[in-house]
């Protein structure tokens, strides 16, 4: 089998990694008070509670990002000497190896089955997080291909790679704004309580919405129960249903642990990229992706999309590039030929809404602003659901199936679904709209002091409940959904 | 002869005004189309969310024949193409005059 976490990984939900991060701020305040180079001797802390965070994971997965980092941060050097697309592309085809060999390849050997590849099965390892790490590593390169003034030492680069808080499901981030945090971090008190802040809040998504959307109140509910378990097929209610669901169970899942993470560097001071902005309130594809896993998405823009398309100054060039960097996004969250499709669909999403864009321009069409508006975000938050039916499908052809049910409109006139998480799910995304726009009005109107009074009653109140839920659903084993990524 | 350069540089800065001039009406019509929407050289257009990512191709492929240079795409950075100021400065920095 392939190689899998130890049995005390520290993760980001665990009441071990809670005892963590006060010990390590302890210390970091600790030696920037006793040492007299706080700095280095900061970083060193840093990279050291890193690497004993993912070593907890597996010693195995320690040594391929140690690895990575000395021959990346060696890459660096050789393409700053000279920074040509020869040396740009040796570190760009080490990094695709890494990919390739711990990433992908467990997982086609597995498709392969047993036989002459059991030995493949039975010592490749799949490093949690190699895909966050290595895109960091190839941003990295590109940026001083690009010439950009970075100097980090070895640790820096290190420190870079590995940084706890990100070293398992990122965000994805970049050496120009890390790099200087990492040299000069400045926690104030609105930082530590503003990253406390975001730790219960990505908690509660993440353990007590995500959960319940994921296994349901009762077993035998929930998204894994309705893909997984539905003997008897789907009615086209149910597709809707479990894609609403699934929707949702995603970004609570990723959008509370990026929260986690953002909290977490934010309390030592270090200010990390925003990987969700209410993404469900988008009025078109292409504003969907600015708005949904940020830091991926603006990665494969800046150093996929934009040297592609930009190579032949042909429209259909350009739209092509949009499909194939868009395909490489849904290629980059595994070998399954529903993550491909699903990019693909994407792309073509993203190609359409420009169409349509082009046909306004042609035609001088003005829609009033509401009806742009709403039938902009009608259409775009039911094509994602669409489309997260084939990411989530177990294979394409439980995805035809689901698809099936949808254009049959005889299909409609019942749900097999339980009942209970046909409510829940329904009460889960109508909140998620009612508070998102709440949240909106207040943010216009936050000189009002009525506003903010509100805020500080409320605040303690929904924090207790936030904390209390967190406690009851923890009893239930939380489970990352984009661990596996 | 200085009053040659002189008025060669005039005649440069001539023409890059008047493409700075065409490139934020082209973005203005072409790209933004929202009325009340207000573009100078040194609006953010990236960063602020006014233009999305394939918007930005269309504008580096205008930038490309204003300035009559080959611009490497790979060597460029999103905050390289932020502003109109910001663009023109990236072309000639990096970009190559045609042939």
């Amino acid at each position: 089998m392939v190689e899998s976490a130890g049995r005390c990984a520290l993760n980001l939900l665990s009441l071990s990694y809670l005892l963590f991060i006060p010990l390590v701020w302890v210390l970091t305040r600790l030696v920037n008070s006793v040492t007299a180079r706080p700095m280095k001797a900061r970083q060193l802390l840093w990279l050291a509670a890193s690497y004993l965070f993912y070593a907890t994971w597996s010693l195995k997965f320690l040594c391929v990002l140690v690895v990575s980092s000395l021959v990346n941060y060696a890459l660096g050097i050789y393409l700053k000497r000279k920074p040509t697309a020869g040396r740009l592309w040796v570190g760009i085809g080490f990094n695709l190896l890494m990919l390739a060999v711990f990433k992908y390849l467990p997982v086609w050997s597995s498709h392969l089955g047993q036989g002459h590849h059991s030995w493949l099965l039975e010592n490749v390892i799949l490093p949690v997080g190699v895909s966050f790490w290595t895109f960091e590593a190839l941003s990295y390169l590109f940026d001083i291909y690009r010439e950009e003034d970075l100097d980090p030492s070895l640790t820096e680069f290190c420190l870079y790679m590995a940084f706890w808080p990100t070293v398992l499901s990122g965000p994805v981030c970049r050496m120009p704004e890390l790099l200087p945090q990492f040299r000069n971090p400045q926690p104030t008190g609105d930082d530590i309580a503003d990253g406390v802040r975001r730790i219960v809040l990505g908690l509660f998504m993440k353990t007590v919405l995500s959960q319940i959307l994921g296994s349901g109140l009762r077993p035998g509910e929930g998204v894994d129960f309705g893909f997984n378990q539905m003997a008897r097929g789907w009615t086209g209610l149910d597709v809707w249903i479990l894609a609403i669901g699934f929707a949702f169970q995603m970004y609570f899942d990723f959008a509370g642990y990026s929260n986690i993470v953002i909290g977490t560097a934010r309390v030592f001071g270090i200010t990390l990229r925003e990987n969700f902005r209410d993404p469900f309130l988008s009025t078109s594809p292409a504003e969907f992706w600015t708005r949904w896993h940020m830091s991926l998405s603006s990665w494969i823009r800046d150093y996929v999309f934009m040297p592609l398309a930009t190579w032949r100054p042909q429209v259909w060039w350009r739209h092509a590039s949009l499909v194939i960097a868009m395909m490489l996004f849904g290629f980059w969250h595994g070998a399954d030929w529903t993550y491909i499709v699903w990019g693909a669909l994407q792309g073509l999403l993203l190609v359409s809404h420009r169409q349509f864009q082009q046909f306004e321009r042609r035609s001088n069409l003005q829609l009033p602003p509401i009806v742009s508006s709403l039938g902009g975000w009608a259409i775009t938050f039911c094509a994602m659901l669409l489309s997260w039916v084939v990411f989530r499908a177990n294979d394409l052809h439980q995805a035809r199936l689901m698809f099936h049910a949808l254009v049959h409109f005889s299909s409609y006139r019942h749900f097999v679904l339980p009942r209970n998480f046909v409510l829940m799910t329904v009460v889960i995304a109508v909140s998620y709209f009612v508070i998102a726009g709440l949240r909106r009005l207040a943010e216009n109107m936050k000189q009002s002091p009525v506003v903010l009074r509100i805020g500080w009653a409320l605040s303690p109140v929904m924090y207790s409940v936030a904390v209390l839920a967190i406690v009851i659903m923890s009893i239930h084993k939380a489970v990352f959904v984009y661990l596996q990524f | 002869m200085t009053e040659a350069i002189n008025t060669d540089s005039i005649n440069v800065d001539a023409a890059k005004n008047e493409a700075i001039r065409q490139m934020t009406d082209y973005i203005l019509k072409e790209i933004v189309r929202r009325p009340g929407v207000e573009v100078t050289p040194d609006t953010p257009l990236v960063s602020s969310g006014l233009i999305d990512s394939f918007a930005l191709v269309e504008i580096f492929v205008k930038l490309e024949k204003l300035t009559n240079r080959r611009i490497p795409a790979a060597k460029i950075q999103p905050k390289d193409m932020d502003t109109i100021s910001s663009m023109f400065a990236t072309a000639e920095r990096l970009g190559k005059p045609r042939q």
